[in-house]
């Protein structure tokens, strides 16, 4: 019988058989195993939980527990590795070579101020702020091949990547942002779909002001007079000639910084977007402006 | 200004404006206020704290805005946009990171590895059994694959000076390279153009 013949009369068979529904399928034969009850040494046992008491019931005891003994996480003497970790601010790193990578693959544009807003558009960085995570620690990997003019706002970063930026003509800030701006940051799209007013930035915490107002670390609420004869210190230091920021073309994008009290560059505080129409709402009320501006 | 205070509790609600009707609190002693009756207020109790009334009266409902449609500040509010496919790369002098461009001659060769969509070689390591076991996989690969892994294994084998075993899957299109080879192959990616 040709395979022809085959088809035809499965084919056959199929329109005279009835539809198949749930109603009418079952199992393949033999697919399904009844499990059996075992009959060999330890065929009735208790599945080595043992009899009686909380054995038998798999009443396990807490993590730590030693029914009765001084537990050992007790026993040994404590030492405070993690004291005050609740209180402390996280910045996850973020290297020179990875902002280095951005900008040649043309992931942020150097042509405009980058801030963390800009490199969490880049999609290369992320960090979570309800995690006690405050911004951009930029760390000094990649330092020496790092040649880039920027405008950048980090929120953390050591004198050697201030060197490092500033010796390309470049101009680094460290500002700080509480976690309800980071969240908007993070995602200002979502923030602008929710149709509330953008709010004002926090100031910093008692123990981060020291370092936000320090021209040595470029803070955003130092003296700009300081922050220029710092640059001119560090550039001694290092061993650079700094490149003079007056008579560059992009003075205007280096000298561009955000209001202490503003989250995102060029929108005021109070303001809001409307991306559905493409229109920006500005208050006009005495009382909202007071409020922002405070 | 959506934020009013409201009183945390019933009880501070009732006093609010009226501390001088409490009796020690009363600026002039000599005088007898009898406390007034407070049970409408006591006994209310609020299906949620959204239905309950604010404690101060607000002084507006609605307040004035300016509706600019695309102002020149819009800008600023793109920047701030996502965006909607990974930017091609322009072409540049140099390349500080490292990172290296495709170039157009790579397309003559009888096999062609493309890059992925965020512009890097599809070479990776697969790290399994605790790090006992690593394999070096290049993935996608496109024409000759078996030509492609003559040229890896001769590659890597000057590289290390000792043979170096692959796997090649012709349907899946990748080669599976025994041992930790990621760096050698995607210099050797480069040399070829890739």
């Amino acid at each position: 019988m040709g395979s022809r013949q085959i088809v035809e009369k499965s084919l056959s068979m199929l329109r005279s058989l009835p539809r198949i529904s749930l109603a009418n399928i079952r199992d393949n034969p033999n697919c399904k195993k009844k499990s059996k009850r075992g009959r060999a040494q330890h065929g009735g046992d208790k599945h080595g939980a043992g009899n009686k008491g909380s054995g038998q019931r798999q009443n396990f005891m807490r993590l730590g527990y030693e029914t009765g003994n001084n537990p050992f996480y007790l026993r040994v003497p404590q030492e405070h590795y993690y004291r005050g970790h609740h209180l402390k601010r996280e910045y996850p790193p973020f290297t020179l070579l990875q902002l280095q990578t951005i900008i040649d693959k043309d992931w942020v544009d150097i042509s405009k101020p980058i801030d963390i807003a800009s490199i969490i558009k880049s999609g290369i960085y992320t960090f979570y702020p309800d995690q006690k995570q405050f911004g951009i620690h930029l760390t000094d990997e990649g330092l020496d091949n790092f040649s880039a003019k920027i405008n950048i706002e980090v929120q953390w970063a050591s004198e050697q990547v201030i060197a490092a930026i500033e010796r390309n003509g470049g101009v680094i800030t460290t500002a700080y942002y509480d976690p309800h701006s980071l969240f908007l940051l993070k995602n200002p799209k979502k923030f602008f779909e929710s149709g509330q007013a953008i709010p004002r930035r926090m100031i910093p915490p008692p123990d981060a002001i020291e370092y936000y107002t320090s021209a040595k670390t470029r803070g955003y609420l130092a003296d700009p007079e300081e922050i220029s004869k710092e640059r001119l210190k560090l550039a001694q230091k290092y061993g650079y000639d700094l490149p003079n920021i007056e008579n560059d073309p992009n003075y205007n994008m280096l000298c561009e910084r955000k209001d202490p009290r503003q989250i995102f560059y060029g929108l005021q505080p109070g303001w809001v977007v409307n991306l559905k129409d493409n229109c920006i709402l500005k208050p006009k009320d005495q009382d909202l402006l007071q409020f922002f501006n405070s | 200004m959506a934020t009013v205070l409201r009183s945390q509790c019933a009880f501070a609600r009732l006093f609010v404006g009226k501390t001088g009707q409490i009796l020690n609190n009363a600026i002039d002693l000599g005088v007898k206020l009898a406390p007034e009756p407070q049970s409408a207020l006591l006994s209310k109790n609020y299906s949620n704290y959204a239905h309950s009334p604010f404690v101060t009266k607000i002084k507006k409902e609605q307040y004035e805005y300016e509706i600019v449609k695309k102002p020149p500040e819009w800008t600023y509010v793109e920047r701030l946009l996502p965006f909607n496919t990974i930017p091609a790369v322009t072409p540049k002098e140099t390349y500080p990171s490292g990172w290296i461009p495709p170039r157009e001659e790579a397309k003559n060769l009888p096999f062609f590895l493309p890059r992925t969509k965020f512009h890097d070689l599809p070479i990776y390591l697969h790290v399994t059994y605790r790090g006992m076991r690593k394999i070096s996989k290049i993935k996608r690969i496109e024409g000759d694959i078996w030509l492609l892994n003559d040229e890896i294994k001769k590659y890597l084998k000057e590289k290390n000076k000792r043979y170096v075993e692959t796997r090649v899957q012709e349907v899946a299109r990748f080669i599976e390279v025994k041992g930790d080879h990621v760096n050698y192959l995607i210099e050797w990616a480069h040399t070829k153009g890739f």
